[in-house]
């Protein structure tokens, strides 16, 4: 995991300086990782509306907790873990309440203009297909197969174990397969 | 839906094999596992003479590339986004950090690290005090304050303030040879004047630790 970058200063100096208060280093931080964010967030959760509100709420979350971060991992692994958190809670939270709220996805253009950019038959069957994946399991295929994180770092982010994660992922490839084949 | 493709069967047919293994006796799980961790090309001394190794690792391959493909395609972050999160931030840090006054032609606003340099200041121009550093504190204010801001430590965390009362906590070495309990009664006494005078704050509280003694100053 990338744990540096082109201006010099790497995460930890940064993550150092902004417990200290300095908000122009948190300001570097969400530079750099307000991509990873979002992205998970809407791997997991499968809209833009929702990964925006994740990923949002999570950099926020961890401006909050960050003079609790020990620097025992990376600052990306330690915000893989509130992220993943959060977009597992508003799945859990969108399966309870239904939403009326049909119209919020389409309310803001600039969203309309990624969403349709993103439009591709192919990658729409992935995404359809590992959004029918159990919330556990999607967040396993999500974070190695998607981010490519080792099964070590996804037990980390998971708070789980490294073969409880492989079990997850055995049945999600065998899922994700037989969506596929199906699809083709 | 379209009919799946011969790849595509064949693929189906391994997944769903009754003993998931090949006629070899390979896992087909594992076999998937290679193919999708992308070490395909990685074959073992027995995959290297497997024809049912090799040709599960081919369907399989044509099979995960999407999601592979999937994994490479790039996400637009919306633009506001971190414009967004770095306002609210903002907002969670300095609302509680200013002094307040409100007067006729206007609001005053004074950041904490003012009240915060102004006291440090005070405190290190006392005969017998040789540094002065602030520190969180634990009156009910400032831990208001650190509430409000989350407990977020922060570099001017030696001030709480609130409108216009503050909670001070100043950390102080002294010279050897002086009387402490007079050198802190003096700092309290001249950074409350200090702040009131010059910031207009109405209450001040300071509490002086004094937790190290240093030799005196060549000045």
């Amino acid at each position: 995991m990338a744990n540096g970058g082109a201006d010099g200063f790497d995460d930890d100096y940064l993550v150092r300086r902004a417990q200290q208060g300095y908000l122009d280093a948190y300001a570097q931080l969400v530079n750099r990782h307000a991509g990873l964010a979002y992205r998970v967030a809407l791997r997991i959760v499968g809209n833009h509306h929702d990964a925006e509100d994740v990923a949002q709420e999570s950099l926020v979350v961890a401006w909050q907790q960050l003079p609790q971060f020990r620097g025992e991992s990376n600052f990306s692994t330690w915000l893989y873990r509130i992220v993943t958190r959060r977009a597992v809670n508003r799945i859990n939270r969108d399966r309870r309440h239904f939403s009326t709220d049909v119209l919020a996805e389409h309310a803001d253009e600039s969203a309309q203009t990624e969403v349709a950019v993103e439009r591709n038959e192919t990658a729409d069957a992935v995404a359809d297909a590992i959004q029918a994946l159990p919330p556990a399991q999607r967040v396993v295929v999500v974070l190695h197969h998607l981010e490519g994180l080792s099964y070590a770092d996804v037990a980390s982010i998971t708070a789980s174990s490294v073969p409880a994660v492989r079990s997850h992922l055995y049945r999600a490839r065998r899922t994700l397969g037989t969506a596929l084949a199906e699809w083709r | 839906m379209t009919e799946p493709s011969d790849h595509a069967a064949a693929a189906y047919r391994l997944l769903h094999s009754a003993d998931r293994q090949l006629a070899c006796g390979a896992s087909v799980d594992e076999v998937l596992e290679q193919v999708a961790d992308g070490e395909a090309d990685r074959l073992n001394d027995h995959q290297r003479h497997c024809p049912h190794c090799q040709a599960a690792i081919a369907e399989f391959r044509l099979l995960w590339s999407p999601v592979q493909d999937y994994a490479r395609r790039p996400v637009l972050v919306p633009h506001r986004l971190r414009a967004a999160v770095l306002k609210q931030v903002d907002r969670l840090v300095h609302d509680v950090w200013y002094t307040l006054q409100l007067t006729e032609t206007g609001a005053v606003r004074i950041a904490a690290r003012v009240v915060a340099a102004v006291a440090r200041d005070a405190a290190a121009a006392v005969p017998g005090v040789r540094v002065a550093l602030g520190r969180s504190t634990e009156s009910r204010i400032a831990q208001l304050v650190a509430r409000a801001t989350q407990r977020h430590l922060h570099p001017h965390a030696a001030v709480g303030v609130l409108g216009q009362t503050a909670v001070i906590d100043l950390a102080l070495a002294v010279s050897y040879g002086e009387q402490v309990h007079e050198v802190a009664a003096e700092v309290q006494r001249r950074v409350i004047a200090e702040l009131q005078q010059s910031i207009g704050l109405q209450t001040v509280t300071v509490n002086v630790t004094i937790d190290d003694v240093l030799p005196k100053s060549p000045d």
